[in-house]
């Protein structure tokens, strides 16, 4: 039973991968086989080499300073973060949010398996991004330090440690998330709130990296002393690595322990937390002179209600709201001074700082991507749209429209404030205005091509479509090639033109581009979201 | 009111409606029964421009739905059998949305959601968001979605499900009223007893194709609709 529940959870996660919702079938295996390797080059490739470069940086100073227990402690540190980073909501949405909590309580299938199929995803997902440290980590210790049975036997137990610890972090925020949520009012925003104040402490460790680790190599004795000192068992943990056996069952034993004690306690509270309904506000209608609207600024601010209403989705595909400002202020007060440096150390592109200024305002606006699941988000509800007396072209505007200008409004501040700070000349300034408003027009329409084309439309829970979607994920990581193409043009030919001309082109190819697209989307895609 | 000529609709090899034709006219109460998988929902989804249709054609008042879906969704309103609304959104928020996408002022639009949610007895709720709506309470609100813009043709799948008895009635002499007024209701049911008191025409669908359709003395004629529809189940 708990293998059928488990299969179910999984098929649900990774569901894009093996069927095509759109032609309601199984994909070929030549498709599954190009989404898996897709995957993994993404996982893999991107995160592990950025992990594999990290642990070369750590593993050889500290193992020289026969501090290795230093070593396992840093990285960790850092696949317990990256586990547990966005496996809280995935723990809180998977465990108690999914729609099919009511029918398979209705079910004679005991709560622990419905608990266990639920976590042992939970577990996969966290593991998933914790293997992308821990391999490199392990690959390059066993490189540097040597090959032996005892640190093998160690290591992998520090896999167990490290994936259960993980588990056990996560399963603990979703349930603190889960029974908050059940009492604040506002807890969209409030849950956003909460999370953003995380992913700032994130991103302030993330940029700042580079400076720790400096720091942590120039003075390791020092603060080696001070952790075991003050924190004697973090030391322990960090000699689990190293082959220390008698740590590794330690704390085996104690993760073990954890683990027992907060299976029990998701098991007592999972039925009354998954089936309550949360705190309804006891508001009476009032009535009161409505505010007409025109069809698209209904569908609009449909698409708006949608957006807001989810934490999920304004965390995964709004993110660039808040990040763009932030680095228009970042660049008004520092671009005069990082820009001529960054144009003194590629001695061979005088004037790349610009472009690579324009290339980051444009990453940027590829994390927004709220167009991207808005069609698969419509679910059981797209007999409305498609019973009203609404043109498709309609629908979809409203769906590039929420993202343009929820994109575009912090673009044009963002970038404003980038023009006025950058070290550029007057076309170079205006281009760095125009050029990514221009960008933000064109993602915003490809994202709703996006949609179209690869709806998932039966989901049981709603992360389904808004994160794990082949869609979101093509979105985002196709927006970021994008850019990243842009900028290596530029550093193969295109400095050849200049600037200007250079970012007069791309504006013009993404003006294009937009147009095609929204012809397209006008002509065929409409056809296509009306026969969904 | 509304013509469905010849309409056939195939699910892979599955034809779920066979070369179907009927007509409703203005004054009508039209039931449709039939099995479970008899068709029913296919048709009544293909009428409100849901599901593209292989052949035939789907009139309302006229116009066909294929070239001008959107003047056809103007003069009609659709219940399906499980609404599911917008969840995220509080009940007069979708009132809203729905008043918006059919333009209607907003005195108008206040006066008949006033009337029809005091009339369903949920006033009082329509500040609350929709998730936190019992099946029943979903029904009323998209029973008020649909009359609140006064559509010439109303279709609902199963529209008593889910009610309570005093909204099942009321919900019955709304459909009078408004077929007496000169608009139409074409609705699917199990529950033969309401269609035999009424309905003004009936029609009997099985395996995808008509198997029965006419006034209800007609179809029925001595015996009760259901010993006709048993007696053509059988079949």
């Amino acid at each position: 039973m708990l293998r059928t529940l488990l299969k179910k959870q999984l098929f649900e996660v990774f569901k894009g991968y093996f069927y095509d919702a759109k032609k309601n079938k199984m994909r070929s295996p030549l498709a599954i086989g190009a989404w898996i390797v897709f995957f993994f080059v993404i996982m893999v490739g991107l995160l592990g080499g950025m992990f594999l470069g990290l642990s070369f940086t750590l593993c050889g100073p500290l193992v020289a300073a026969d501090m290795d227990w230093m070593y396992f402690l840093m990285m960790g540190g850092i696949s317990i973060l990256l586990g547990c980073f966005g496996s809280v909501y995935n723990t809180y949405t998977a465990l108690y949010l999914a729609k099919d909590n009511d029918l398979l309580l209705s079910m004679p299938i005991p709560v622990r398996k419905i608990v266990g199929a639920r976590l042992l995803n939970v577990y996969l997902m966290g593991t998933m991004y914790l293997l992308t440290v821990m391999i490199p980590m392990d690959i390059v210790y066993l490189m540097v330090s040597g090959v032996s049975a005892l640190k093998l036997v160690c290591l992998f137990l520090l896999f167990f440690i490290l994936s259960f610890f993980v588990l056990a972090l996560s399963c603990l925020l979703g349930l603190f998330v889960a029974k908050i949520s059940l009492k604040i009012k506002n807890k969209s925003f409030v849950t956003v709130a909460v999370t953003l104040l995380f992913i700032a402490g994130y991103y302030f460790f993330y940029f700042k990296a580079g400076f720790f680790i400096r720091d942590l190599l120039l003075h390791a004795q020092e603060y080696g002393e001070k952790i075991k000192g003050a924190a004697y068992v973090l030391y322990l943990f960090g000699l689990i690595g190293t082959g220390n056996i008698v740590c590794a069952i330690g704390f085996t034993v104690a993760v073990s322990v954890l683990v027992g004690f907060i299976w029990m306690r998701m098991l007592k509270s999972f039925s009354a937390i998954a089936t309550a309904t949360g705190r309804v506000k006891t508001e009476h209608y009032v009535e009161k002179k409505v505010k007409e609207k025109s069809i698209f600024g209904a569908m609009l601010s449909k698409e708006l209600a949608r957006f807001t209403s989810s934490p999920n989705y304004m965390l995964n595909c709004g993110l660039g709201i808040l990040l763009i400002p932030a680095s228009g202020v970042y660049f008004l007060l520092e671009a005069g001074e990082f820009m001529p440096l960054i144009n003194e150390a590629i001695g061979e592109r005088p004037q790349c700082a610009t472009i690579l200024v324009c290339m980051a305002l444009c990453l940027l606006s590829s994390m927004n991507g709220m167009a991207a699941p808005s069609v698969s988000l419509e679910g059981k509800n797209l007999w409305i749209s498609q019973s009203l007396p609404v043109k498709p072209w309609t629908a979809l505007s409203a769906k590039a429209g929420l993202q343009i200008i929820l994109t575009g409004i912090p673009m044009l501040l963002g970038s404003v404030m980038t023009a006025i700070g950058a070290d550029a000349s007057l076309g170079e300034r205006v281009l760095l205005v125009l050029m990514p408003m221009v960008y933000v027009l064109f993602s915003g329409i490809l994202d709703t091509v996006i949609a179209v084309k690869m709806p998932l439309l039966n989901w049981t829970n709603e992360i389904e479509p808004i994160k794990h979607s082949g869609g979101v994920f093509l979105a985002m990581f196709g927006g970021w090639a994008i850019c990243v193409i842009f900028a290596a043009c530029y550093m193969f030919f295109g400095y050849l033109v200049g600037n200007v001309i250079y970012m007069l082109i791309w504006t013009v190819i993404f003006a294009v581009l937009s147009i095609a697209l929204a012809f397209w989307l006008k002509s065929k895609g409409t056809k296509e979201f009306a026969a969904l | 009111m509304l013509e469905i000529k010849h309409l056939t609709k195939t699910y892979g090899d599955k034809k779920a409606v066979d070369d179907l034709s009927l007509e409703i006219k203005e004054g009508e109460i039209f039931g449709f029964i039939g099995h479970n998988g008899a068709g029913k929902s296919t048709t009544l989804k293909s009428a409100v421009g849901i599901l593209n249709f292989d052949e035939g054609d789907i009139l309302i008042d006229g116009i066909s739905m294929k070239t001008d879906p959107i003047r056809c969704k103007k003069d009609l309103a659709y219940i399906p059998d499980n609404p599911d609304l917008y969840d995220f959104m509080s009940g007069i928020k979708y009132l809203n949305f729905v008043g918006d996408i059919f333009e209607i002022p907003s005195e108008l639009r206040n006066d008949r959601i006033g009337k029809y949610a005091d009339l369903f007895e949920i006033t009082d709720d329509l500040a609350l968001p929709i998730a936190a709506y019992s099946h029943g309470m979903k029904q009323k609100l998209a029973l008020i979605s649909a009359w609140m813009h006064d559509p010439k043709l109303i279709i609902m799948d199963e529209p008593f499900v889910g009610l309570d008895p005093k909204s099942s009635h009321l919900l019955k002499e709304m459909m009078r009223l408004h077929c007496d007024k000169g608009g139409a209701i074409f609705f699917s049911t199990h529950v033969l007893e309401v269609a035999e008191k009424l309905c003004d025409k009936v029609a009997i669908i099985n395996h995808g194709k008509l198997v029965k359709v006419g006034t209800m003395d007609e179809v029925k004629g001595d015996d009760t609709l259901e010993e006709v529809f048993l007696e053509l189940e059988a079949v």
